[in-house]
């Protein structure tokens, strides 16, 4: 599937033909990827793939060595750094908490790109950050240590944060991990509704049924390539899931929502010695 | 933790200004401000030189003998304010380099920044004397040090056990460099000896004083212009970088005005030890804040220097030790109490 050349008015952040790597081989090599305004973006791809790379690059913490990525109409590289924070937010994969800071400290910090020399907090920061609070349910634990909450209330802090940013552009690295099944689904929940209120949300996911339910457009990558892209119903098939996750398997649709569903195969990977 | 020990409010001066700051750590740091001030009094009016505390409302109207006069104006005095401005210094050293370094062991008296700024003051004091003035050998001594280091883990400032072997070593090496510098010049003088190799407040003058004070004037605004940013870098690179804030930028600041901090202290009161360590890691105990409490880590250090020479003027165990030779022996055990700690945690 090639990638078209939208208007501006269809996506908001992109990527052309860009060039990513850690200093020795490129992990991807010319990519070029569209996100579209207002949707909720989920890319997938096996281990090493480069996914992780190239959200990162959307968000300017991995600079392309060729290529550019492109924001509003204007490169990433040319914003300043507290300006391409005040519209595009990344929660990574494992953010570190610091020592002793406070539920409430830590989804004020998210409102760092908003503040100057002299001022440093205001009463717009206060009522983002209780909304933030409020939106993922942990008005409660506000003056709680982050090191005292659980696993899925820790991840629900940084959403809050990244909420508290006020951002229309948020990409999460794989939201999920380390989370189990329930808190899982918290967290897709917490994403379809940053998108259902207008953001634009871009995910790296592991699960691929999890992927298909939740996407409005799905992204397949593999060995540092964007091999297939569109709605999830169109992209995902099974042949293609074999090739790219060499996974045997049928995809039939979820009973719940319609979204194609991937049932391995018994024996997939034939048998483990 | 209760609510009311992490409250927090603004300070607003009109619409311009308006920085939060915490209740407790507004009381720990004025509780600090009144030790030191204890302490500082204790300094002046113990000993035979000391001036009677009934004579203490006569330092203010100036309406002193002449003996009370001179031991106060050219011996406690400038000790003491020698003394305040270099834990100052050495506290926001510290505060600034466990930060960016995110681990309380990556101070720069561990890392071995406070023995190359000794060595570099002690090389152009005594073996090139008039080459260069003593603070900028400290300051040169402090960036060999710390260059030193960065080249020598192979992986910047980020794994703290790396950093802490390779600083031992330079550490080492610094040490080794003065002691040859004041064998070669000043075999027969032990007490220059002991000022280069440990850190001594003794026969400070006013010279000394203006020079701390004045370094602190100079860097202190730019400690100011990067403390939020500092604050945000603790967050990890992709999460600071996702805000703005720059790390690799703020984390080459920090250490850049951590080092001139330390050159500074050093070239006034030669490697003390262990208060960059300690200062910072107390004053966070104290405050129970994130973030790197820089404000309280200079309160810190200056308290624990005027205490510390406070011990070491008046102490039965030795007559007139240096000052730097308590805080290694209190510092020492500290730092084996945090190696202990952060091995338990796995951070090493």
């Amino acid at each position: 599937m090639s990638v078209d050349d939208g208007d501006v008015t269809s996506w908001s952040l992109r990527a052309e033909s860009v060039t990513l790597g850690y200093g020795g081989e490129p992990v991807v090599r010319e990519l070029s990827l569209d996100i579209p305004h207002g949707g909720l973006t989920v890319v997938i791809g096996p281990n090493g793939c480069g996914k992780s790379t190239v959200l990162k690059s959307l968000a300017r913490v991995v600079r392309p060595t060729s290529g550019r990525v492109v924001l509003h109409g204007v490169e990433l590289s040319r914003y300043r750094g507290k300006a391409v924070a005040r519209r595009l937010a990344l929660l990574p994969q494992s953010p570190v908490t610091p020592e002793r800071i406070t539920v409430r400290q830590l989804v004020g910090r998210g409102r760092y790109p908003h503040h100057t020399l002299l001022r440093q907090w205001s009463e717009s920061d206060d009522a983002a950050v209780a909304e933030a609070l409020e939106r993922v349910g942990l008005t409660e634990e506000a003056h709680r240590p982050v090191s005292e909450l659980s696993g899925g209330q820790r991840q629900r802090a940084w959403f809050a944060l990244v909420l508290a940013q006020g951002t229309d552009i948020v990409l999460l690295d794989e939201p999920t991990t380390f989370l189990d099944i329930a808190h899982q689904f918290e967290v897709l929940e917490l994403c379809a509704r940053m998108h259902r209120e207008g953001r634009t949300v871009v995910a790296v996911l592991h699960d691929l049924n999890q992927a298909a339910r939740y996407a409005t457009h799905l992204v397949v990558m593999d060995g540092g390539r964007v091999v297939a892209q569109g709605p999830p119903s169109e992209v995902l098939r099974a042949e293609l899931v074999t090739e790219v996750f060499g996974l045997a398997c049928d995809v039939v649709p979820d009973p719940h929502a319609g979204t194609p569903m991937v049932i391995p195969m018994p024996g997939a990977l034939g048998p483990v010695s | 933790m209760t609510a009311s020990s992490t409250r927090t409010a603004t300070l607003r001066l009109g619409s311009v200004v308006a920085v939060p700051f915490r209740w407790r750590s507004v009381v720990v740091g004025a509780l600090l401000l009144v030790a030191t001030l204890v302490s500082a009094v204790a300094t002046i009016a113990l000993g035979p030189l000391g001036v009677p505390l009934e004579s203490f409302p006569a330092i203010l109207t100036g309406e002193l003998d002449r003996q009370t006069l001179f031991a106060l104006e050219r011996l406690s005095g400038p000790r003491l304010v020698v003394a305040v401005g270099t834990g100052l210094a050495l506290g926001i050293a510290g505060a600034l380099f466990q930060s960016v370094a995110r681990n309380p062991l990556g101070s720069p008296d561990v890392i071995g920044v406070g023995a190359g700024a000794g060595a570099g003051a002690a090389l152009v004091a005594l073996l090139l004397p008039g080459s260069l003035p003593v603070p900028v050998g400290a300051v040169l001594g402090g960036f060999v040090a710390v260059g030193l280091v960065y080249l020598a883990t192979g992986s910047g400032f980020r794994h703290p056990g790396r950093l802490i072997i390779a600083g031992i070593g330079v550490a080492a090496l610094s040490t080794a460099l003065t002691q040859y510098v004041v064998f070669a010049v000043a075999r027969d003088r032990s007490s220059v000896l002991s000022a280069y190799l440990n850190g001594s407040l003794s026969a400070r003058s006013w010279e000394h004083a203006l020079t701390v004070w004045l370094c602190l004037a100079l860097i202190l605004p730019a400690v100011a212009l990067l403390a939020g940013r500092v604050a945000i870098t603790e967050m990890g690179d992709e999460v600071s970088d996702g805000l703005g804030a720059e790390p690799n930028r703020t984390r080459t600041w920090a250490v850049v005005l951590s080092v001139l901090l330390s050159a500074a202290a050093v070239s006034v009161a030669g490697p003390i030890a262990f208060v960059a360590l300690t200062a910072p890691n107390i004053a966070k105990r104290l405050s129970r804040a994130a973030g790197p409490n820089l404000v309280l880590a200079g309160l810190t250090g200056g308290l624990l220097l005027v205490l510390a020479d406070l011990v070491a003027q008046h102490s039965p165990i030795g007559d007139r030790l240096p000052v730097g030779v308590f805080t290694m022996g209190l510092g020492g055990a500290y730092l084996g109490y945090l190696l202990i700690l952060e091995w338990r945690k796995g951070t090493l």
